[in-house]
């Protein structure tokens, strides 16, 4: 259960709205959010884990507030960042795993016990001591879902955990995602993946522009940057 | 990105009895090299030490001397120079009792850190760190900002031949500016990536924080 309240979130300089006040509780076990790039959809997700705070009003994961419970907050909702590189911080995925463990300070046979059964549930053992520069776009990706669902988090954010990939690696995670038993919050540029939701949200310029259903969120998607392509130059000034 | 894991990294999967030997006796064995190296500064000091470290990764490592002389490569520029001025200034007896004690220095702790797992050199440093917790510290941060920064070094290292790859490809090696900047920005971003993504992972909080901490597992929560 994630509650915005009035969130709304402006740039460091105060002079730019990234995302206008935004009051919506998200209950539903997938939900997707599509729009344009800089249009605010990564800033609604760091709004979720705590990575940023809103300038007014507050975000809530399960009665927790991101901004006075941060660290508390970041325990229960795990994050996927669009480059596996960027969240991948060890030399090779097993050590990935275990450093993830770590935070839950267990004894390190339990440790090493629970590192095994996650690279086995993902079926990445063979790849657990090689290099991550070593893996492909899909592997790093799926090691990185394995290192953040390691701690068991009740809520997965994904931003854009699919942009990266090649169809068959693109297939993969979605596959790996749609069997989570987690809620999961995630961005996507792939309407296809968003259909998978039950519920979608469409931002335009930090502004929710509609909420319900996948596929007439997909219309209205589709509607918004048929306009934004007619328009000459570039229609976006905010970064995510 | 390329990766430099290989060339200066950590620890790489083999056999050996190096793997199998606790993690304690490694590393006193290799702060042993460098109290031998530096207590009795002789000749034959410096060839036990280089022959007992060599040993130690050919025979219990199961690594090849070629292996052996890339991983001293990028030390290779700071060991030559230092020969050479050893060497016409003091002799080059005294040059080989500096440089191959420096050397075996090297090989010693590299032993360590390659054939001894980065969550079990964690737990090692944890456990060495645990009495000053006394004094405010923790040793859980320690650690992780330990491996961090071992971490790091590969990756920079990395980072350095792009900047230097893409320079050439331009036609611009020489010019120190073009080279270095990137250089600054990538290094500064990626302290702003990994900080985030510990940060997103809960990753280096206080005990105290998590104490506070939700239980994940608790629907009530």
């Amino acid at each position: 259960m994630i509650e915005f309240r009035a969130a709304e979130v402006r740039s460091d300089d105060d002079q730019r709205m990234l995302l206008q006040p935004l009051t919506l509780t998200l209950s539903e076990r997938r939900v997707s959010i599509i729009g344009a790039n800089g249009s605010g959809k990564s800033t609604l997700l760091r709004l979720i884990n705590g990575l940023r705070t809103p300038s007014a009003g507050s975000v809530a994961v399960f009665g927790r507030d991101t901004r006075t419970d941060a660290r508390a907050v970041r325990q229960s909702v795990g994050f996927v960042f669009t480059d596996p590189l960027s969240q991948l911080v060890m030399p090779t995925g097993r050590e990935d795993v275990e450093l993830s463990l770590r935070a839950r300070k267990l004894p390190t046979a339990e440790r090493l016990r629970r590192g095994e059964e996650v690279l086995g549930r993902f079926g990445i053992q063979h790849l657990a001591d090689r290099s991550i520069y070593d893996l492909s776009g899909g592997e790093r990706q799926v090691l990185a879902l394995a290192v953040v669902l390691a701690v068991e988090p009740r809520v997965l954010v994904a931003d854009e955990p699919t942009t990266l990939l090649d169809l068959r690696n693109d297939a993969l995670v979605r596959a790996l995602i749609a069997g989570l038993d987690q809620q999961v919050v995630f961005t996507t540029h792939n309407l296809d993946f968003a259909l998978e939701s039950e519920r979608t949200l469409v931002i335009d310029d930090g502004r929710i522009v509609f909420d319900g259903p996948p596929p007439d969120a997909v219309a209205r998607y589709r509607a918004l940057a048929g306009r934004s392509a007619d328009a000459p130059g570039l229609d976006r000034t905010n970064g995510p | 990105m390329r990766g430099y894991g290989s060339t200066l990294g950590l620890y790489q999967h083999g056999q050996g009895f190096l793997y199998r030997t606790p993690l304690s006796l490694k590393a006193v064995a290799s702060l042993a090299c460098a109290v031998a190296v530096v207590t009795w500064r002789s000749p034959s000091t410096t060839a036990i030490t280089l022959t007992v470290t060599l040993c130690a990764l050919l025979i219990g490592a199961h690594l090849s001397p070629l292996r052996i002389l890339r991983m001293l490569a990028p030390a290779a520029p700071m060991l030559a120079i230092l020969a050479l001025y050893q060497g016409l200034a003091q002799g080059w007896l005294r040059a080989f009792t500096v440089v191959g004690g420096i050397t075996a220095c090297l090989l010693a702790a590299r032993a360590v850190t390659l054939t001894t797992p980065m969550q079990s050199l964690l737990d090692g440093v944890v456990r060495l760190v645990r009495p000053f917790r006394v004094v405010g510290a923790d040793p859980e941060r320690f650690a992780l900002a330990l491996s961090i920064m071992l971490r790091s070094i590969p990756y920079l290292a990395g980072l350095f031949m792009d900047v230097r790859e893409a320079a050439r490809a331009r036609g611009l090696e020489r010019n120190a500016r073009v080279a270095v900047t990137p250089l600054v920005i990538g290094a500064v971003a990626y302290a702003h990536r990994t900080g985030e993504a510990l940060a997103a992972r809960g990753l280096g909080e206080h005990d105290g924080d998590r104490d506070r901490g939700m239980d994940p597992h608790d629907p009530g929560a």
